[in-house]
């Protein structure tokens, strides 16, 4: 018998489970599309200023010797680390059996299509040719010329390409029984849509079967690839020569903060998106409480790395070295660093707290910050190792430019665009995972609600 | 000899269901079962061996690296430029884009084996598909002559189906 707290049911059927996810899917009211034509603006402006960069020019930006990659590198490194957490909990979780993931992998995997797709624009925004993108490409040529393949942008072209790739295959694959679901119920436009996208599944045994195997392999792919591919991305920087950039602990390193800021990005996303859809019988304090021990924990292993890293500069005492450290500290970007501790290292501290890691509000805020500090730390690695390089006398800061800013601005609105739209016509709860796993989201509800039954 | 129909039984209780399974594999009867989740029981049930996916993905994997090395090493052999002092054809290096082209080629290939193995797409419904057996009903559709229906609607009955129909073949 169904026992329910504050409109809460604590044993949900199937059919419940259902009811909760189909519901998103109804038609949205006009806040919503006025929530879309304000990201639309605002990512048609960005638009309008990169169309303006390649017609003008570089000059636009702040951009100049030495500082030749500052924030549209930064955005690019940003988002690849956004994108990690989807791929870890649908991934990774899925090969450890995880109970929490059910309700909230779909989400986190979206995010990471979008972001992907977000951080991938960043290196050809940052063109001034945009048009010879393809040039990273291996293909034979008239020019008989071929990629470096010794070259870390070149594996970073086919690290970031498998990796979107893959996570859409994995996406695309787990999205089809959900997709059928919701055919079945769907009129209009939709109904066609969801006919299209779901190729014809039925759920009999025969495609279970070579689904189940297929999702089971994904993963099994999916898994070294998150901590590839931001390995690769560090690689970027760790095989150069660049005092703050030549160092060893890079990719560990930089998997950690990936995850740390993907999984704060999952968060910044879901609190609202429950709390608007009303998805608080899927996605409990339970979930909540999970993702922020995450959070947590890696919290710690960035703020051990910022430790070890300078631990490294000192204990070297090669003085190139220890100059860039020191401008990181105390240089006229100082601030920058110390903002970025604050964020990664001091603020998520509150996650000690069980009260602060199942109420919503103070969880979201505390993601805000992580957001706000790991962009800073891309920064502050990127540009400010640059700005200090190994002669005093070419040293230069780097300035914003309006350009650099509005389309920074821009692939924030596009993301959550992309991200509004797909939650409000595809399934953003994976049903199928949820009702595989009803036990546990019942237990799930138990423990999240407890304290109010 | 009488005609074949197909009796299409709607369940809840996925253990009793497998029970069922078992029974009608045991007796060499033609079945198809609807899922709607992926259910490791009812798989076993019916099948002994994994699905061939394994396989596709294993050869897609190979290719990947075969590929890789064959891109690398050959286009640098073609254009022989030596940078950073480093061996024309620098295996290494190399590696890292044979293990990113085993991951794409093992996925693309994990991704298509699967579909045609599963007979997708299609667009045409397979026999007794109720819009239920994707939602919140697991579905049994038994194929037999229309004589032993009775038999196997007892059993269906037993097995704890909520509702049985019976359908021409």
């Amino acid at each position: 018998m169904a026992t329910a707290v504050n409109d809460i049911n604590l044993d949900p059927t199937f059919t419940d489970i259902d009811r909760s996810a189909r519901a998103i899917l109804a038609p949205p009211g006009y806040k919503y599309w006025i929530w879309i034509g304000f990201l639309l603006t605002l990512t048609l402006l960005a638009g309008a200023l990169w169309t303006r960069q390649v017609y003008v020019g570089l000059q636009v930006t702040g951009l100049g010797d030495p500082v030749m990659w500052a924030v549209y590198i930064t955005n690019f490194v940003f988002w690849v680390g956004i994108a990690h957490s989807g791929t870890l909990i649908s991934a990774i979780l899925f090969l450890f059996r995880t109970r929490w993931r059910t309700a909230v992998y779909r989400a986190a995997e979206t995010m990471t299509i979008f972001a992907v797709a977000t951080a991938g624009l960043f290196p050809i925004i940052h063109l001034g040719r945009p048009w010879f993108f393809y040039w990273l490409a291996p293909y034979p040529n008239q020019r008989y010329l071929q990629p470096d393949f010794r070259s870390p942008l070149v594996w970073d072209l086919f690290a970031i390409g498998t990796y979107l790739t893959i996570s859409s295959l994995f996406w695309f694959t787990g999205l089809i029984p959900d997709v059928a679901n919701v055919r079945e119920v769907a009129t209009g436009w939709r109904k066609k849509l969801y006919t299209i996208v779901a190729l014809g599944w039925q759920g009999s045994d025969r495609q279970w079967r070579h689904f189940s195997m297929a999702y089971l392999l994904l993963a099994g792919l999916a898994t070294p690839l998150v901590l590839s591919v931001h390995s690769v991305v560090s690689w970027d920087f760790a095989m150069a020569q660049l005092p703050g950039w030549h160092s060893t602990i890079f990719a560990p390193y930089f998997v950690a903060g990936a995850i740390f800021s993907g999984v704060a990005m999952v968060l910044t996303l879901l609190i609202p998106m429950r709390w608007i859809m009303g998805l608080e019988d899927l996605i409990t304090p339970w979930h909540l409480d999970n993702l922020a021990k995450v959070i947590l924990l890696t919290s710690l292993i960035v703020s051990y790395a910022y430790v070890v890293e300078s631990f490294m500069a000192w204990y070297a005492q090669d003085p190139i070295e220890m100059m860039t450290f020191h401008m990181r500290y105390f240089g006229p970007w100082g601030w920058m660093y110390w903002v970025m501790v604050a964020c990664n290292c001091l603020i998520p501290l509150a996650l000690f707290s069980p009260r602060i890691r199942t109420s919503p509000v103070p969880l979201f805020i505390v993601t805000i910050f992580v957001n706000i500090g790991m962009w800073f730390e891309r920064f502050v690695i990127i540009a400010g190792s640059l700005a200090n390089n190994f002669e005093p006398s070419t040293w230069r800061f780097w300035h914003p430019s309006l350009t650099e800013m509005g389309i920074t601005v821009g692939a924030f609105a596009w993301f959550v665009m992309l991200f509004s739209l797909f939650a409000r016509f595809m399934p953003i709860i994976s049903m199928t995972e949820l009702k595989e796993g009803i036990t546990w989201l019942k237990q799930a509800l138990r423990q999240g609600y407890a304290k109010a039954a | 000899m009488s005609a074949e129909v197909e009796l299409v039984g709607a369940f809840t209780d996925e253990e009793r269901l497998v029970h069922l399974i078992r029974e009608l594999r045991a007796a060499g009867t033609q079945f198809r079962v609807y899922s709607p989740i992926p259910s490791e029981h009812i798989n076993k049930a019916i099948y002994e061996r994994s699905s061939f996916v394994r396989w596709f993905v294993l050869l897609g994997g190979i290719t990947g690296i075969v590929t890789a090395f064959v891109l690398t090493i050959g286009t640098s052999l073609e254009w022989n430029l030596v940078t950073g002092g480093k061996p024309i054809a620098s295996v290494p290096p190399y590696m890292i884009i044979a293990f990113e082209l085993m991951v794409l080629f093992g996925g693309i290939s994990a991704l298509t084996s699967w579909i045609l193995l599963a007979n997708l797409p299609t667009f045409e419904p397979l026999s007794g598909y109720r819009s239920r057996f994707s939602s919140d009903e697991f579905g049994l559709v038994v194929r037999c002559a229309e004589d032993d229906a009775p038999r196997f609607e007892s059993m269906l009955r037993e097995a704890g189906a909520q509702e049985i129909t019976r359908e021409a073949a």
